[in-house]
């Protein structure tokens, strides 16, 4: 048997529960999608793009999805950092703090985010009270209390993968940019980050993907009025029960994600 | 280029003590090795006068600067890895200019000239666009020394950088160092456990054990007049043999553990003492009359010489010799040797020091 033969076989189960558990919904939805009640029609795209109200929703996963991304990576990547470089013993503490939220379920978090940020909760009380806010204060029902919620659901993929990349860093390459005139922070900046962006391009993809299909946490946080792309999704077929409308949305966030997602993996996988 | 002193330094880590005050001068343009086993603290000393380990006792001065409580960046040194470390995103050239650029020395053009001269310097000019990943282990290591020197720091600081290159190509960069140093004049400190490179580089050895500076002194002086038996061991493989030294008739004797004696000069003080005798002093004769003698334990063939592994009174015997005769294992061989060339070197209070 040649090895592509052999090779094939071995990858043929993989290969076949990818084709059944991936490609055939996704086939079935691309169809759904452009079902008519006389045949194919592309009524179900036109009209989501032509809502203004519809191309808000997106227009604001898109936003909330980046904004989520940048904010998990800013605080994912000193996080990773200070694991990588403190003691074998911190980093297990640390690691094991990281991994704790996803332990719990989505809604249970998500349910403690909303007795924090809720209108008599924690951290609207705090900050009334500092006179930081007005009394009927509330970060519930915001987009701040998505990118909250969201962030720390995400944190942990961001973190573990540029952990990954970054333990794999040689130290000496961060003490030789020191010999040559590098302080801390400039060390950071030529030498660390640099080397971690495989780690950053590849969290970034996990976190972006995750928060522009998650629906659970916009939706408790944000409310009805807020709405994303995946709870608009949910509310039609739910509510309105129009489910060909429903699969033309899920089509459209399928491929604004490529669109986004694409380029961005072929940055990564360049400076490799 | 200046000078470096270290006063008194110490270094422990958690409860041990790995240098116990530890003081060095070195001239300004001088090329210096810390000659030492693994573990010795060669390579800690030598990360104290950069920075990046901090000294738990004692001063490091730069040209009269003292520098003990600043970090690497703000030091006018530079330091070459035993792996070279290499910024593997950045390009051949970028990773030479790095410095350059690091500490803001000179214009874009000037940087450009100066990359380009220390790449010449090293005569890899042509591989300024290539990346590390395409290098072979010994252009990296040029390239790691040009960068050393693009800067011309006033300390370069060499961390075994000769140690992961094959024998041919070692003896290549020796050479190379040499010129460099002769050429550029920087201060520089060599860490090595390769008593034949320091031998060859160096101005002045230092040679440290155990956290301790054994001995110093210029390469021949150190070679030919080893104070300590472990300097003697440590510095072309002396044979060290313990015996005891004994006045008879305005002669002075010295007695082995087996009981055979060698003549000593007149002056030799009495008592216990070690005689070190270097295998390339030392030729085989038949047993015959000599008035020492030897079991063959191991002949080894090396091509131009035989080296001859004896036993005599309890200790090993390593001889260098020409390939004719040969003497069989297990034989008795008498030993000849100008009695001039034994050095009598204080008692081995430590037989470990010679494996650490």
């Amino acid at each position: 048997m040649s090895d592509r033969a052999e090779n094939l076989i071995l990858a043929l189960p993989g290969l076949l529960l990818l084709a059944v558990a991936f490609f055939v919904p996704i086939a079935q939805m691309l169809l759904l999608s452009v079902q008519g009640e006389e045949g194919l029609t592309l009524a179900n795209f036109t009209r989501f793009l032509g809502d203004p109200y519809y191309l808000g929703v997106l227009w604001r996963t898109v936003r909330l999805s980046l904004l989520i991304t940048a904010i998990c990576a800013l605080i994912g990547f000193p996080l990773a950092y200070i694991m990588a470089r403190i003691g074998p013993r911190m980093r297990l503490w640390l690691i094991v703090l990281v991994i704790l939220p996803l332990m719990t379920s989505v809604v249970v978090r998500t349910f403690g985010w909303m007795v924090l940020l809720g209108r008599s909760g924690l951290v609207p009380d705090i900050l009334r009270s500092l006179g930081l806010a007005g009394r009927n204060f509330s970060i519930m029902q915001t987009e701040s209390a998505i990118v909250i919620g969201m962030v720390q659901v995400l944190l942990p993929f961001m973190t573990l993968s540029i952990l990954g990349v970054v333990s794999r860093i040689d130290t000496r390459l961060e003490e030789a940019a020191r010999t040559m005139g590098c302080g801390f922070g400039a060390t950071l900046r030529t030498v660390v980050l640099p080397l971690a962006l495989p780690g950053i391009v590849a969290g970034s993809l996990l976190c972006f993907t995750l928060s522009a299909s998650s629906f659970v946490t916009p939706n408790l946080l944000g409310g009805s009025r807020i709405q994303v792309l995946a709870a608009s999704i949910y509310r039609s077929v739910t509510q309105t029960l129009d489910w060909p409308f429903a699969a033309a949305q899920a089509v459209i966030l399928f491929v604004g994600v490529l669109l986004i997602l694409v380029p961005y993996a072929r940055l990564g996988g360049g400076t490799r | 280029m200046a000078d470096v002193r270290l006063h008194q330094i110490k270094k422990s880590f958690g409860s041990v003590e790995v240098l116990h005050g530890i003081s060095l001068d070195i001239a300004s343009g001088e090329f210096i090795s810390l000659l030492g086993a693994s573990g010795c603290g060669k390579t800690t000393l030598l990360r104290i006068v950069a920075g990046l380990e901090g000294a738990t006792e004692g001063r490091v001065e730069l040209g009269g600067q003292d520098v003990t409580g600043l970090p690497p960046e703000k030091r006018d040194i530079a330091m070459m890895f035993q792996s070279y470390a290499l910024l593997p995103h950045l390009s051949v050239g970028e990773n030479v200019r790095f410095p350059l650029r690091m500490r803001g020395i000179g214009t874009k053009a000037e940087q450009r000239e100066r990359v380009a001269e220390a790449l010449e310097t090293v005569q890899l000019g042509h591989l300024a666009e290539r990346k590390i990943s395409q290098l072979s282990g010994g252009q990296q290591q040029r390239i790691a020394l040009a960068r050393a020197i693009v800067s011309k720091p006033k300390v370069l600081l060499l961390d075994e950088p000769l140690s992961n290159l094959d024998a041919r190509l070692r003896e290549d960069m020796q050479v190379e160092l040499i010129e460099i140093h002769r050429r550029l004049g920087l201060t520089t400190i060599f860490v090595t456990h390769d008593q034949e490179e320091a031998l060859s580089l160096s101005d002045r050895i230092v040679l440290l054990n155990k956290g301790k500076v054994e001995q110093e002194g210029a390469p021949d002086e150190i070679y030919s007049n080893p104070a300590t038996p472990f300097a003697s061991s440590f510095l072309g493989a002396s044979n060290l043999l313990p015996a005891t030294v004994r006045h008879s008739g305005g002669t002075a004797i010295a007695e082995l553990e087996d009981g055979q004696t060698i003549a000593l000069p007149a002056d030799t003080a009495e008592g216990a003492c070690t005689l070190a005798l270097r295998q390339e002093d030392i030729t085989l004769s038949d047993e015959g009359d000599a008035r020492l003698t030897a079991e063959v334990a191991t002949r080894v063939y090396l091509g131009a010489r035989s080296r001859y592994i004896l036993r005599l009174a309890g200790q090993e015997l390593r001889v260098l010799t020409g390939t004719t005769p040969t003497h069989e294992v297990g034989s008795r061989v008498g030993l000849e040797f100008d009695p001039d060339r034994i050095r009598i070197l204080p008692p081995e209070t430590d037989k470990t020091s010679k494996d650490t």
